[in-house]
C-alpha cells in the first residue's frame, strides 16, 4: 500500500472543506442578521471547536459614565496645589484702592478730581426745584410738573436759588412743560401803603386788596425793602392795567 | 491677607471646599474668612462705584455695598435653610450659611476682577447712564456666577441625602428670590453711583423701581428718550 493520496481522496477532502466553509459563512451571516435586526442579546458563546471570528457589528457594552458631582459614587479630584492666589488678590485690592484714592484727589484749583474731570453730560434729573432757562432771560422753576416763571432777580434770590443750578436747555424742551403760576416777589416800603409786584426789571402797582387776592397773592410774599431802592425801580403797567398811577407816586 | 486664602480654596479647589462644608470641617473658620473677604472686596468695589460722583459718595458706597450683600443674604438665608430642611437636608445652619456665603464671596471677588474695567470707563466717559448700565451688567455677571457656585455646592452637599433632586429645584427658585430681594435692596440703599446733577445724599427717597430705572437708562442710551 502506498501513503501517497490518490486523486479521488484529494477531491473528497476538498469537497468536505468546501462544505465546512459554506456552513461557517452561513452561520456567520445568520449571526449578523440576528444582531442587527432583532437587537436581541448576544448569543451564548459557542464551544471553542466551532468558534468563528466575532462579528464586527456586535454591540459593544456602553462606556461607563464618569461620576459627576452629586452622584453617590463621586469623589472629588485631588486638590490643586496653591499658587499664591491670595497674594495676587491682595495686591490687586491694594492697587484698585490706591487708584480709587488717587482719582479722588482734587487736581485743579476748582477742586475737581480725575474721576470727575471730564465734561459732564449733567443729566437732567427732572424733579421739583429744577431750574431751566431757554434762549431768553426767563428762568423757570419746576414744581409739580409745571414750569413756574421766576419773575425777577429779586424773586430768584429771595427763593435762595443759585445760578450754578440753572440748566440751559433748548426752547423746544421748555415748551414741552405745562406752565404754572409765575413766582413773584412783592415789594413794599414802610413809609408807603402801596404794594408792588416785581416783574423783570419793573415794578407793577397792585391797586387794592381785592386785586391782590384775585391775583392769588399771600401776605407772606410781601418783602419790606428800603424806600429808596423801591423808588429806583421803574414803574410798569399797574394791576389791573386800567388802574392808572398809584396815588402820591413819584 | 490670610483670610483671602479662602478665595483660592473656593476658586481652585471648590470641590474640596464644598466637601469640607458637607463634612463640617472647620466651618466657623471658613465662615469668618469668607465674611471678612467679601466685606473687604465689596468695600473696595463700592468705593470705585461712588467715585464717579464725589468723595462722599465713594465713602458712602463703600459702606453700603457690603451692607447690600449681607443684608440680602440675611433676609434670604432662612428661606433656603428651612426649605432645605423640609426636603431632607441634614445640614446645620452654619453649613447652610457657609454655602450661601461662598456665593457672596465669589460674587465679590468677580466684582473686584471687573474693577479695572469699571475704573477705565469711569476715567474715559462722563456718560452717567452708560456707567450705571455697565455696573448693572457687571453685577449681573458676578451675581450669576456666584449663585452658580451655590447651586454646585448644594448638589455636592446634598449627595447621598434624600430629596436631593427636590432641593436642587428649591435652590433654583431661591436664586430667583435672591435676585429680586437683592435688586430691591439695591434700590432701597441707592445711590451707589450718584446722578451727577444731584447733590450727594446718603439715601434717596423711595419711588420707582430698579427695573424701571434700568429700562429708562437703556432707552436713553439707545436714543429712544431722555431720562427725566
Amino acid at each position: 500500500m502506498s501513503d501517497q493520496p490518490t486523486p479521488r481522496n484529494s477531491r473528497n477532502v476538498d469537497e468536505v472543506l468546501d462544505l465546512l466553509l459554506d456552513a461557517l459563512l452561513e452561520r456567520n451571516a445568520q449571526r449578523r442578521r440576528q444582531a442587527a435586526a432583532a437587537k436581541k442579546p448576544a448569543p451564548a458563546p459557542e464551544p471553542k471547536t466551532e468558534t468563528a471570528p466575532e462579528p464586527e457589528s456586535e454591540p459593544e457594552p456602553a462606556a461607563a459614565r464618569e461620576p459627576q458631582p452629586g452622584d453617590n459614587n463621586w469623589t472629588p479630584p485631588p486638590p490643586v496645589p496653591s499658587m499664591g492666589l491670595h497674594r495676587l488678590i491682595w495686591r490687586m485690592l491694594l492697587a484698585v484702592a490706591l487708584v480709587t484714592i488717587v482719582i479722588n484727589i482734587p487736581v485743579t484749583r476748582y477742586g475737581v478730581s480725575l474721576a470727575r474731570i471730564l465734561p459732564d453730560k449733567q443729566q437732567l434729573v427732572v424733579r421739583d426745584g429744577l431750574l431751566l432757562k431757554g434762549s431768553g432771560p426767563e428762568v423757570y422753576r419746576l414744581e409739580e410738573n409745571k414750569l413756574r416763571w421766576v419773575s425777577s432777580l429779586d424773586a430768584f434770590y429771595h427763593l435762595g436759588l443759585q445760578w450754578d443750578d440753572v440748566h440751559q436747555v433748548d426752547d423746544a424742551y421748555i415748551d414741552t412743560f405745562e406752565r404754572g403760576e409765575p413766582i413773584h416777589v412783592l415789594l413794599k416800603c414802610r413809609t408807603s401803603p402801596h404794594i408792588y409786584r416785581l416783574e423783570g426789571d419793573q415794578k407793577r402797582w397792585i391797586k387794592d386788596i381785592a386785586t391782590f387776592r384775585v391775583e392769588g397773592h399771600q401776605w407772606d410774599e410781601v418783602r419790606f425793602v428800603e424806600c429808596g431802592y423801591l423808588d429806583s425801580i421803574p414803574l410798569g403797567t399797574p394791576i389791573p392795567a386800567d388802574a392808572g398811577l398809584p396815588p402820591n407816586s413819584n | 491677607m490670610k483670610a483671602l486664602t479662602v478665595i483660592e480654596s473656593i476658586l481652585r479647589n471648590r470641590y474640596q471646599h464644598f466637601v469640607a462644608i458637607r463634612d463640617g470641617e472647620d466651618v466657623p473658620a471658613k465662615l469668618r474668612a469668607m465674611l471678612l473677604s467679601s466685606i473687604v472686596l465689596a468695600v473696595i468695589y463700592g468705593a470705585v462705584l461712588g467715585s464717579s460722583h464725589s468723595v462722599l459718595q465713594a465713602l458712602s458706597s463703600a459702606v453700603k455695598l457690603p451692607i447690600l450683600f449681607l443684608a440680602t443674604l440675611a433676609i434670604c438665608s432662612p428661606t433656603l435653610y428651612f426649605f432645605q430642611i423640609l426636603f431632607g437636608s441634614r445640614q446645620t445652619i452654619g453649613q447652610s450659611f457657609a454655602l450661601m456665603l461662598t456665593a457672596v464671596t465669589v460674587t465679590a471677588v468677580l466684582l473686584v476682577a471687573f474693577a479695572p474695567v469699571v475704573l477705565f470707563f469711569l476715567l474715559t466717559t462722563a456718560d452717567y447712564q452708560l456707567f450705571k448700565l455697565l455696573n448693572v451688567a457687571v453685577f449681573a455677571i458676578a451675581g450669576f456666577r456666584g449663585v452658580a457656585f451655590l447651586s454646585e455646592g448644594i448638589k455636592i452637599v446634598a449627595a447621598n441625602e434624600q430629596g436631593a433632586k427636590a432641593r436642587r429645584t428649591v435652590v433654583r427658585a431661591w436664586v430667583l428670590l435672591y435676585g429680586l430681594v437683592g435688586s430691591q435692596m439695591a434700590w432701597a440703599l441707592r445711590p451707589f453711583v450718584g446722578a451727577p446733577s444731584l447733590p450727594f445724599e446718603l439715601f434717596r427717597n423711595l419711588g420707582g423701581s430698579f427695573y424701571a430705572n434700568v429700562f429708562a437708562s437703556l432707552g436713553e442710551i439707545l436714543g429712544f428718550w431722555t431720562v427725566h
